[in-house]
């Protein structure tokens, strides 16, 4: 593509009066763009049609020097034939700058060099940048969407999807769908007044799924291999079928916790009487509650206890009210007591708690330690503490002591290093990794033919989460997507929305693979890693740091990248030693060129200079708001957006350093347990690299102060000044960077 | 120390037959009553624990417990309950059903009830000054002249903002009885027959 480049600069919101704009044009026309126009206000229709009139003109790539690149991204979008390249005057110069600095040699000059660094990085950028080109698969793209799993959230998803059009699988293990909802007896109640018991409403789930001639069943059957990626999997099925599909949706429910590791604090298995709530459900589904004349439940039996499941399984409460409404109704005067640490009823769910006390339970707050159950004259007895009476109390003449025992995902656990849920740990990380791989060698649900591995990486508790909050659903795995109990412990309602939900993100992970887009959290983003093979050294850092298991390997560990699985962090290009990996509009070179495109004073201007690589995704906002807020900070500081700091590349360290630049700083956003990464495990890859770059520094005789990571919330507005100010007063003790000038 | 196994019988007693009890069921134990209440200093229990003491079945606690007279009536527990408990109606329930059991849970408030009562019941009206007269020589003679003498101060402080009359006695001179005096009367034994209690 011919490149003709054409830049913008918006006199707009103060610019106009802070800055030397004949002097800009100047910096630009040496980096090479000679076509430079100033618009008062270039976000206005005027100024979009000042822009529109030289695109129709042919102008195919601009730089635009106005305000941030998160802001006003309707008004600078002109298709995507036309590169658009935002140079941040207005946040990274004019807010955050003073008009004077005392030691100017001309007043100003502080601010006016800021913005001409800042339009020469961007100039870099655009000169370097292409048009990307969505990747297209070989082989015509596929839509159709496998759902693992005939419970209830397995089929609402598949109900879901062919809703919309597409052919759907949906294969259950068991020989019966309905997964536990069939072991049900009733539902705690779910609509309004929340007064009755509700049927589990299988039979017309069944009926609609077998009625529905997009949904081919398969039950009895498992899946013995997933191959490929999101739009091109094929699958192939335990009976020998196998066909292709364009994503999945993993809902293979969950499994209750093990009342056997009970036996000591709780006396399971020492008497008959001692049931777990999952027995009580098989007891009144058979009709077998009558002649109860004493109950009690015994919640949080071994959840939220760090012994066993340390997590809540957030239904336990609500299903331990149903059992006791349920034996209130086959007894209304039995003694039904529920003992209690907190009562945890989510949502509408404290109306059947009320419902439950209307009907006579008794609700007794225990303390953390276990209720001891004993028997007495064939009946049992509790003695438990009464945290409101502050009294060990006893309840006896029980027919039945029930165990609420939590729910643990039906997933093999797969902890992969470096382990997020483990921070920076490492040997730790590899420890549980192997652990948990030990555990779980022969268990598979989908059997993916990747690289890393057949299974899901999941957190620690085996949930195959990736990003909690801000995208449900999403496995570690493009294009693979967890529903119902299996991503979290949820009640049956809860499920079926989830079902809806990850049937939709699949059918969306789908038409992206076939568009050759990301799905998320880069939606539309249509570039993708390219790999420049004839200098790949078969080094395996990039299979093997993916997050998300894009990279396969052949036989001679040659990558072989599959670009429908990419979320296009960059990970594997900020991993890669050889440097060969690159996007269209990203790359090592670039963000390089970058680095060195920015004017370093001499050392006796007394000017230093420092880099900020910031995480786009909460970095960045987060300086930007700290700007609008009116903070001021160092007129040294140039700062560079990345797509993830997992994206960093060592060299542009050296970079910067080898041209004289003081110091480099990573603002990336939270590691750790309750990582923030959009990416999974990006900030914390580049913590591990920084813990080893001494070497580099060394190798440049240069001290390891001059580079440092730090973690920044999106929220964290107010400590953006402070760490910079910080960081300026290490750069001043240690001096100037004795490259400069070379 | 264990106490006594949690025993069901009481607290259906006092489902069935203290005004409102079935509202004890309701009680999330948050507290917010306890807390709440402007006499939570005075109270040795709470309504709180009282209904935890319910439910537990614990009668001698429960009955004997002062502060199901304490209540004052303010209803900031009954305004505030989450759970829509009205705390004030089983206060005075229970109450109400202690005293008809025979069992007087605090002694003061019992006799300003009667005295309260008395001047209601005779006059139709809470005369300021007969109401305390009676209430402090229900302690008897001696020390009703002493009680009286402690609160001289407040008294005269009544009297010269014409707030309460003098009288040397209880009943010398006797009330001014309201008009209607026997419609009232009527109307207040039907509500005493209505009721199985006691005055209080």
């Amino acid at each position: 593509m011919d490149k003709n480049q054409a830049c913008y600069l918006c006199k707009g919101c103060g610019l106009g009066e802070a800055l030397d704009f004949e002097n800009l044009e100047e910096v630009l026309g040496e980096a090479g763009i000679s076509e430079v126009k100033t618009h008062d206000a270039l976000c206005s229709p005027e100024g979009v049609a000042l822009i529109q009139g030289d695109v129709d003109g042919g102008v195919n790539a601009m730089l635009i020097g106005a305000c941030s690149s998160r802001v006003k991204n309707d008004e600078f979008n002109f298709g995507s034939e036309v590169i658009v390249e935002r140079a941040s005057l207005r946040e990274q110069v004019l807010y955050c700058s003073e008009a004077e600095y005392e030691g100017e040699e001309e007043a100003g000059e502080d601010r006016q060099m800021l913005a001409a660094d800042y339009l020469r990085m961007s100039a870099v950028k655009l000169t370097k940048s292409n048009v990307p080109v969505p990747f297209q698969l070989e082989l015509e793209p596929e839509t159709a969407l496998l759902v693992v799993g005939g419970g209830v959230a397995g089929i609402n998803a598949a109900l879901a999807g062919a809703k919309t059009g597409v052919q759907v699988y949906l294969v259950e293990k068991e020989a019966a769908l309905g997964g536990f909802l069939g072991k049900m007896a009733k539902l705690a109640p779910e609509t309004p007044p929340y007064q009755e018991l509700e049927d589990t409403g299988l039979t017309e789930l069944v009926a609609q799924v077998e009625a529905d001639d997009k949904i081919k069943v398969y039950t009895g059957t498992t899946v013995d291999k997933t191959e490929g990626a999101p739009g091109n999997f094929t699958i192939t099925l335990s009976g020998g079928d196998s066909f292709r599909c364009g994503a999945i949706v993993q809902a293979t429910g969950w499994l209750p916790y093990e009342p056997e590791k009970l036996a000591e604090e709780l006396a399971y298995g020492s008497n008959p009487g001692i049931i777990t709530n999952v027995d009580m459900e098989a007891k009144a589904k058979a009709g077998d509650l009558g002649g109860l004349n004493g109950v009690a439940f015994i919640q949080c039996a071994g959840s939220r206890d760090q012994n066993h499941l340390p997590y809540c399984s957030a239904v336990c409460c609500t299903v331990s009210l149903k059992q006791a409404m349920m034996v209130k109704e086959a007894n209304p005067e039995a003694a039904v007591y529920v003992i209690y640490k907190d009562i945890r009823t989510p949502g509408q769910s404290e109306e059947v708690y009320r419902e439950a006390q209307r009907k006579g339970v008794v609700f007794i707050r225990r303390d953390e330690d276990y209720p001891k159950i004993s028997e007495s004259g064939g009946k049992l007895a509790i003695e438990t503490m009464d945290m409101t009476l502050n009294d060990t109390v006893e309840i006896d003449e029980l027919d039945m002591v029930v165990l609420a025992t939590g729910l643990k995902p039906n997933n093999p656990k797969v902890v992969d290093a470096p382990l997020v849920a483990l921070g920076m740990d490492q040997e730790a990380a590899k420890k549980l990794a192997a652990e948990s791989k030990a555990q779980c060698d022969d268990w598979s649900v989908l059997n993916l033919q990747y690289r890393q591995g057949p299974n899901l990486p999941t957190l620690k508790y085996a949930y195959p989460d990736s990003h909690f909050i801000c995208f449900p659903y999403e496995t570690r795995r493009t294009g693979i997507y967890a529903a119902g109990t299996v991503r979290r412990p949820m009640r049956v309602s809860q499920a079926v929305e989830d079902a809806t939900g990850a049937a939709l993100k699949a059918i969306q992970a789908a038409h992206a693979a076939a568009e050759g887009v990301a799905v998320h959290p880069r939606s539309g983003d249509m570039s993708f890693p390219e790999f420049a093979m004839q200098r790949c050294t078969q080094c395996k850092r990039c299979t093997e740091e993916c997050p998300f298991g894009a990279i396969n390997e052949d036989e001679k560990a040659n990558p072989l990248p599959n670009p429908t699985r990419c979320r296009r962090c960059g990970v594997c290009m900020g991993a890669c030693p050889e440097r060969i990996i690159s996007f269209k509009n990203y790359s090592v070179d670039m963000i390089g060129s970058m680095i060195k495109s920015i004017d370093v004073p001499e050392e006796d201007e007394e000017k230093p200079r420092v880099i900020v690589l910031a995480c786009e995704n909460d970095a960045l906002p987060a300086i930007d708001m700290a700007a609008r807020k009116g903070h001021k900070w160092s007129p040294y500081i140039r700062f560079i957006p990345v797509r993830c700091l997992g994206s960093v590349n060592l060299v542009w360290i050296a970079d910067a350093l080898s041209s004289g630049i003081d110091g480099v700083m990573l603002f990336g956003c939270r590691h750790g347990e309750d990582y923030q990464c959009h990416f999974i495990k990006g900030s914390e890859l580049a913590n591990v690299r920084m813990s080893k770059i001494s070497e580099t520094l060394d190798r440049l005789v240069l001290e390891s102060d001059r580079v440092r990571v730090e973690e920044i919330s999106f929220n964290e507005v107010d400590r953006v000044p402070e760490i910079i100010a910080e960081f300026m007063e290490t750069i001043e003790e240690v001096g100037p960077n004795p490259y400069k000038g070379f | 120390m264990a106490t006594k196994a949690y025993d069901k019988s009481f607290r259906e007693e006092v489902y069935q037959n203290v005004d409102s009890g079935e509202d004890v069921k309701l009680c999330m134990q948050c507290g917010v009553c306890g807390i709440t209440c402007p006499l939570r200093g005075e109270m040795t229990h709470g309504p709180r624990q009282l209904w935890s003491l319910i439910r537990a079945g614990k009668r001698e606690e429960v009955m004997n417990s002062p502060d199901i007279m304490l209540c004052t009536s303010c209803y900031s527990c009954k305004v505030r309950c989450p759970r829509g408990v009205k705390v004030i109606d089983v206060m005075h329930g229970l109450a109400h059903y202690a005293l008809e059991q025979g069992i007087v849970p605090r002694k003061e408030t019992a006799k300003f009830g009667k005295a309260f009562w008395d001047s209601i019941y005779k006059t139709g009206r809470v005369d300021e000054t007969e109401v305390p007269m009676r209430y402090t020589m229900m302690a008897g003679p001696i020390h009703g002249i002493f009680n009286m003498l402690e609160m001289m101060d407040i008294g005269r402080a009544l009297l010269a903002h014409k707030r309460m009359k003098f009288k040397i006695g209880p009943g010398l001179p006797p009330s001014k009885k309201i008009r209607g005096m026997k419609g009232l009367k009527k109307m207040l034994d039907k509500a005493k027959s209505m009721s199985p209690g006691k005055e209080g």
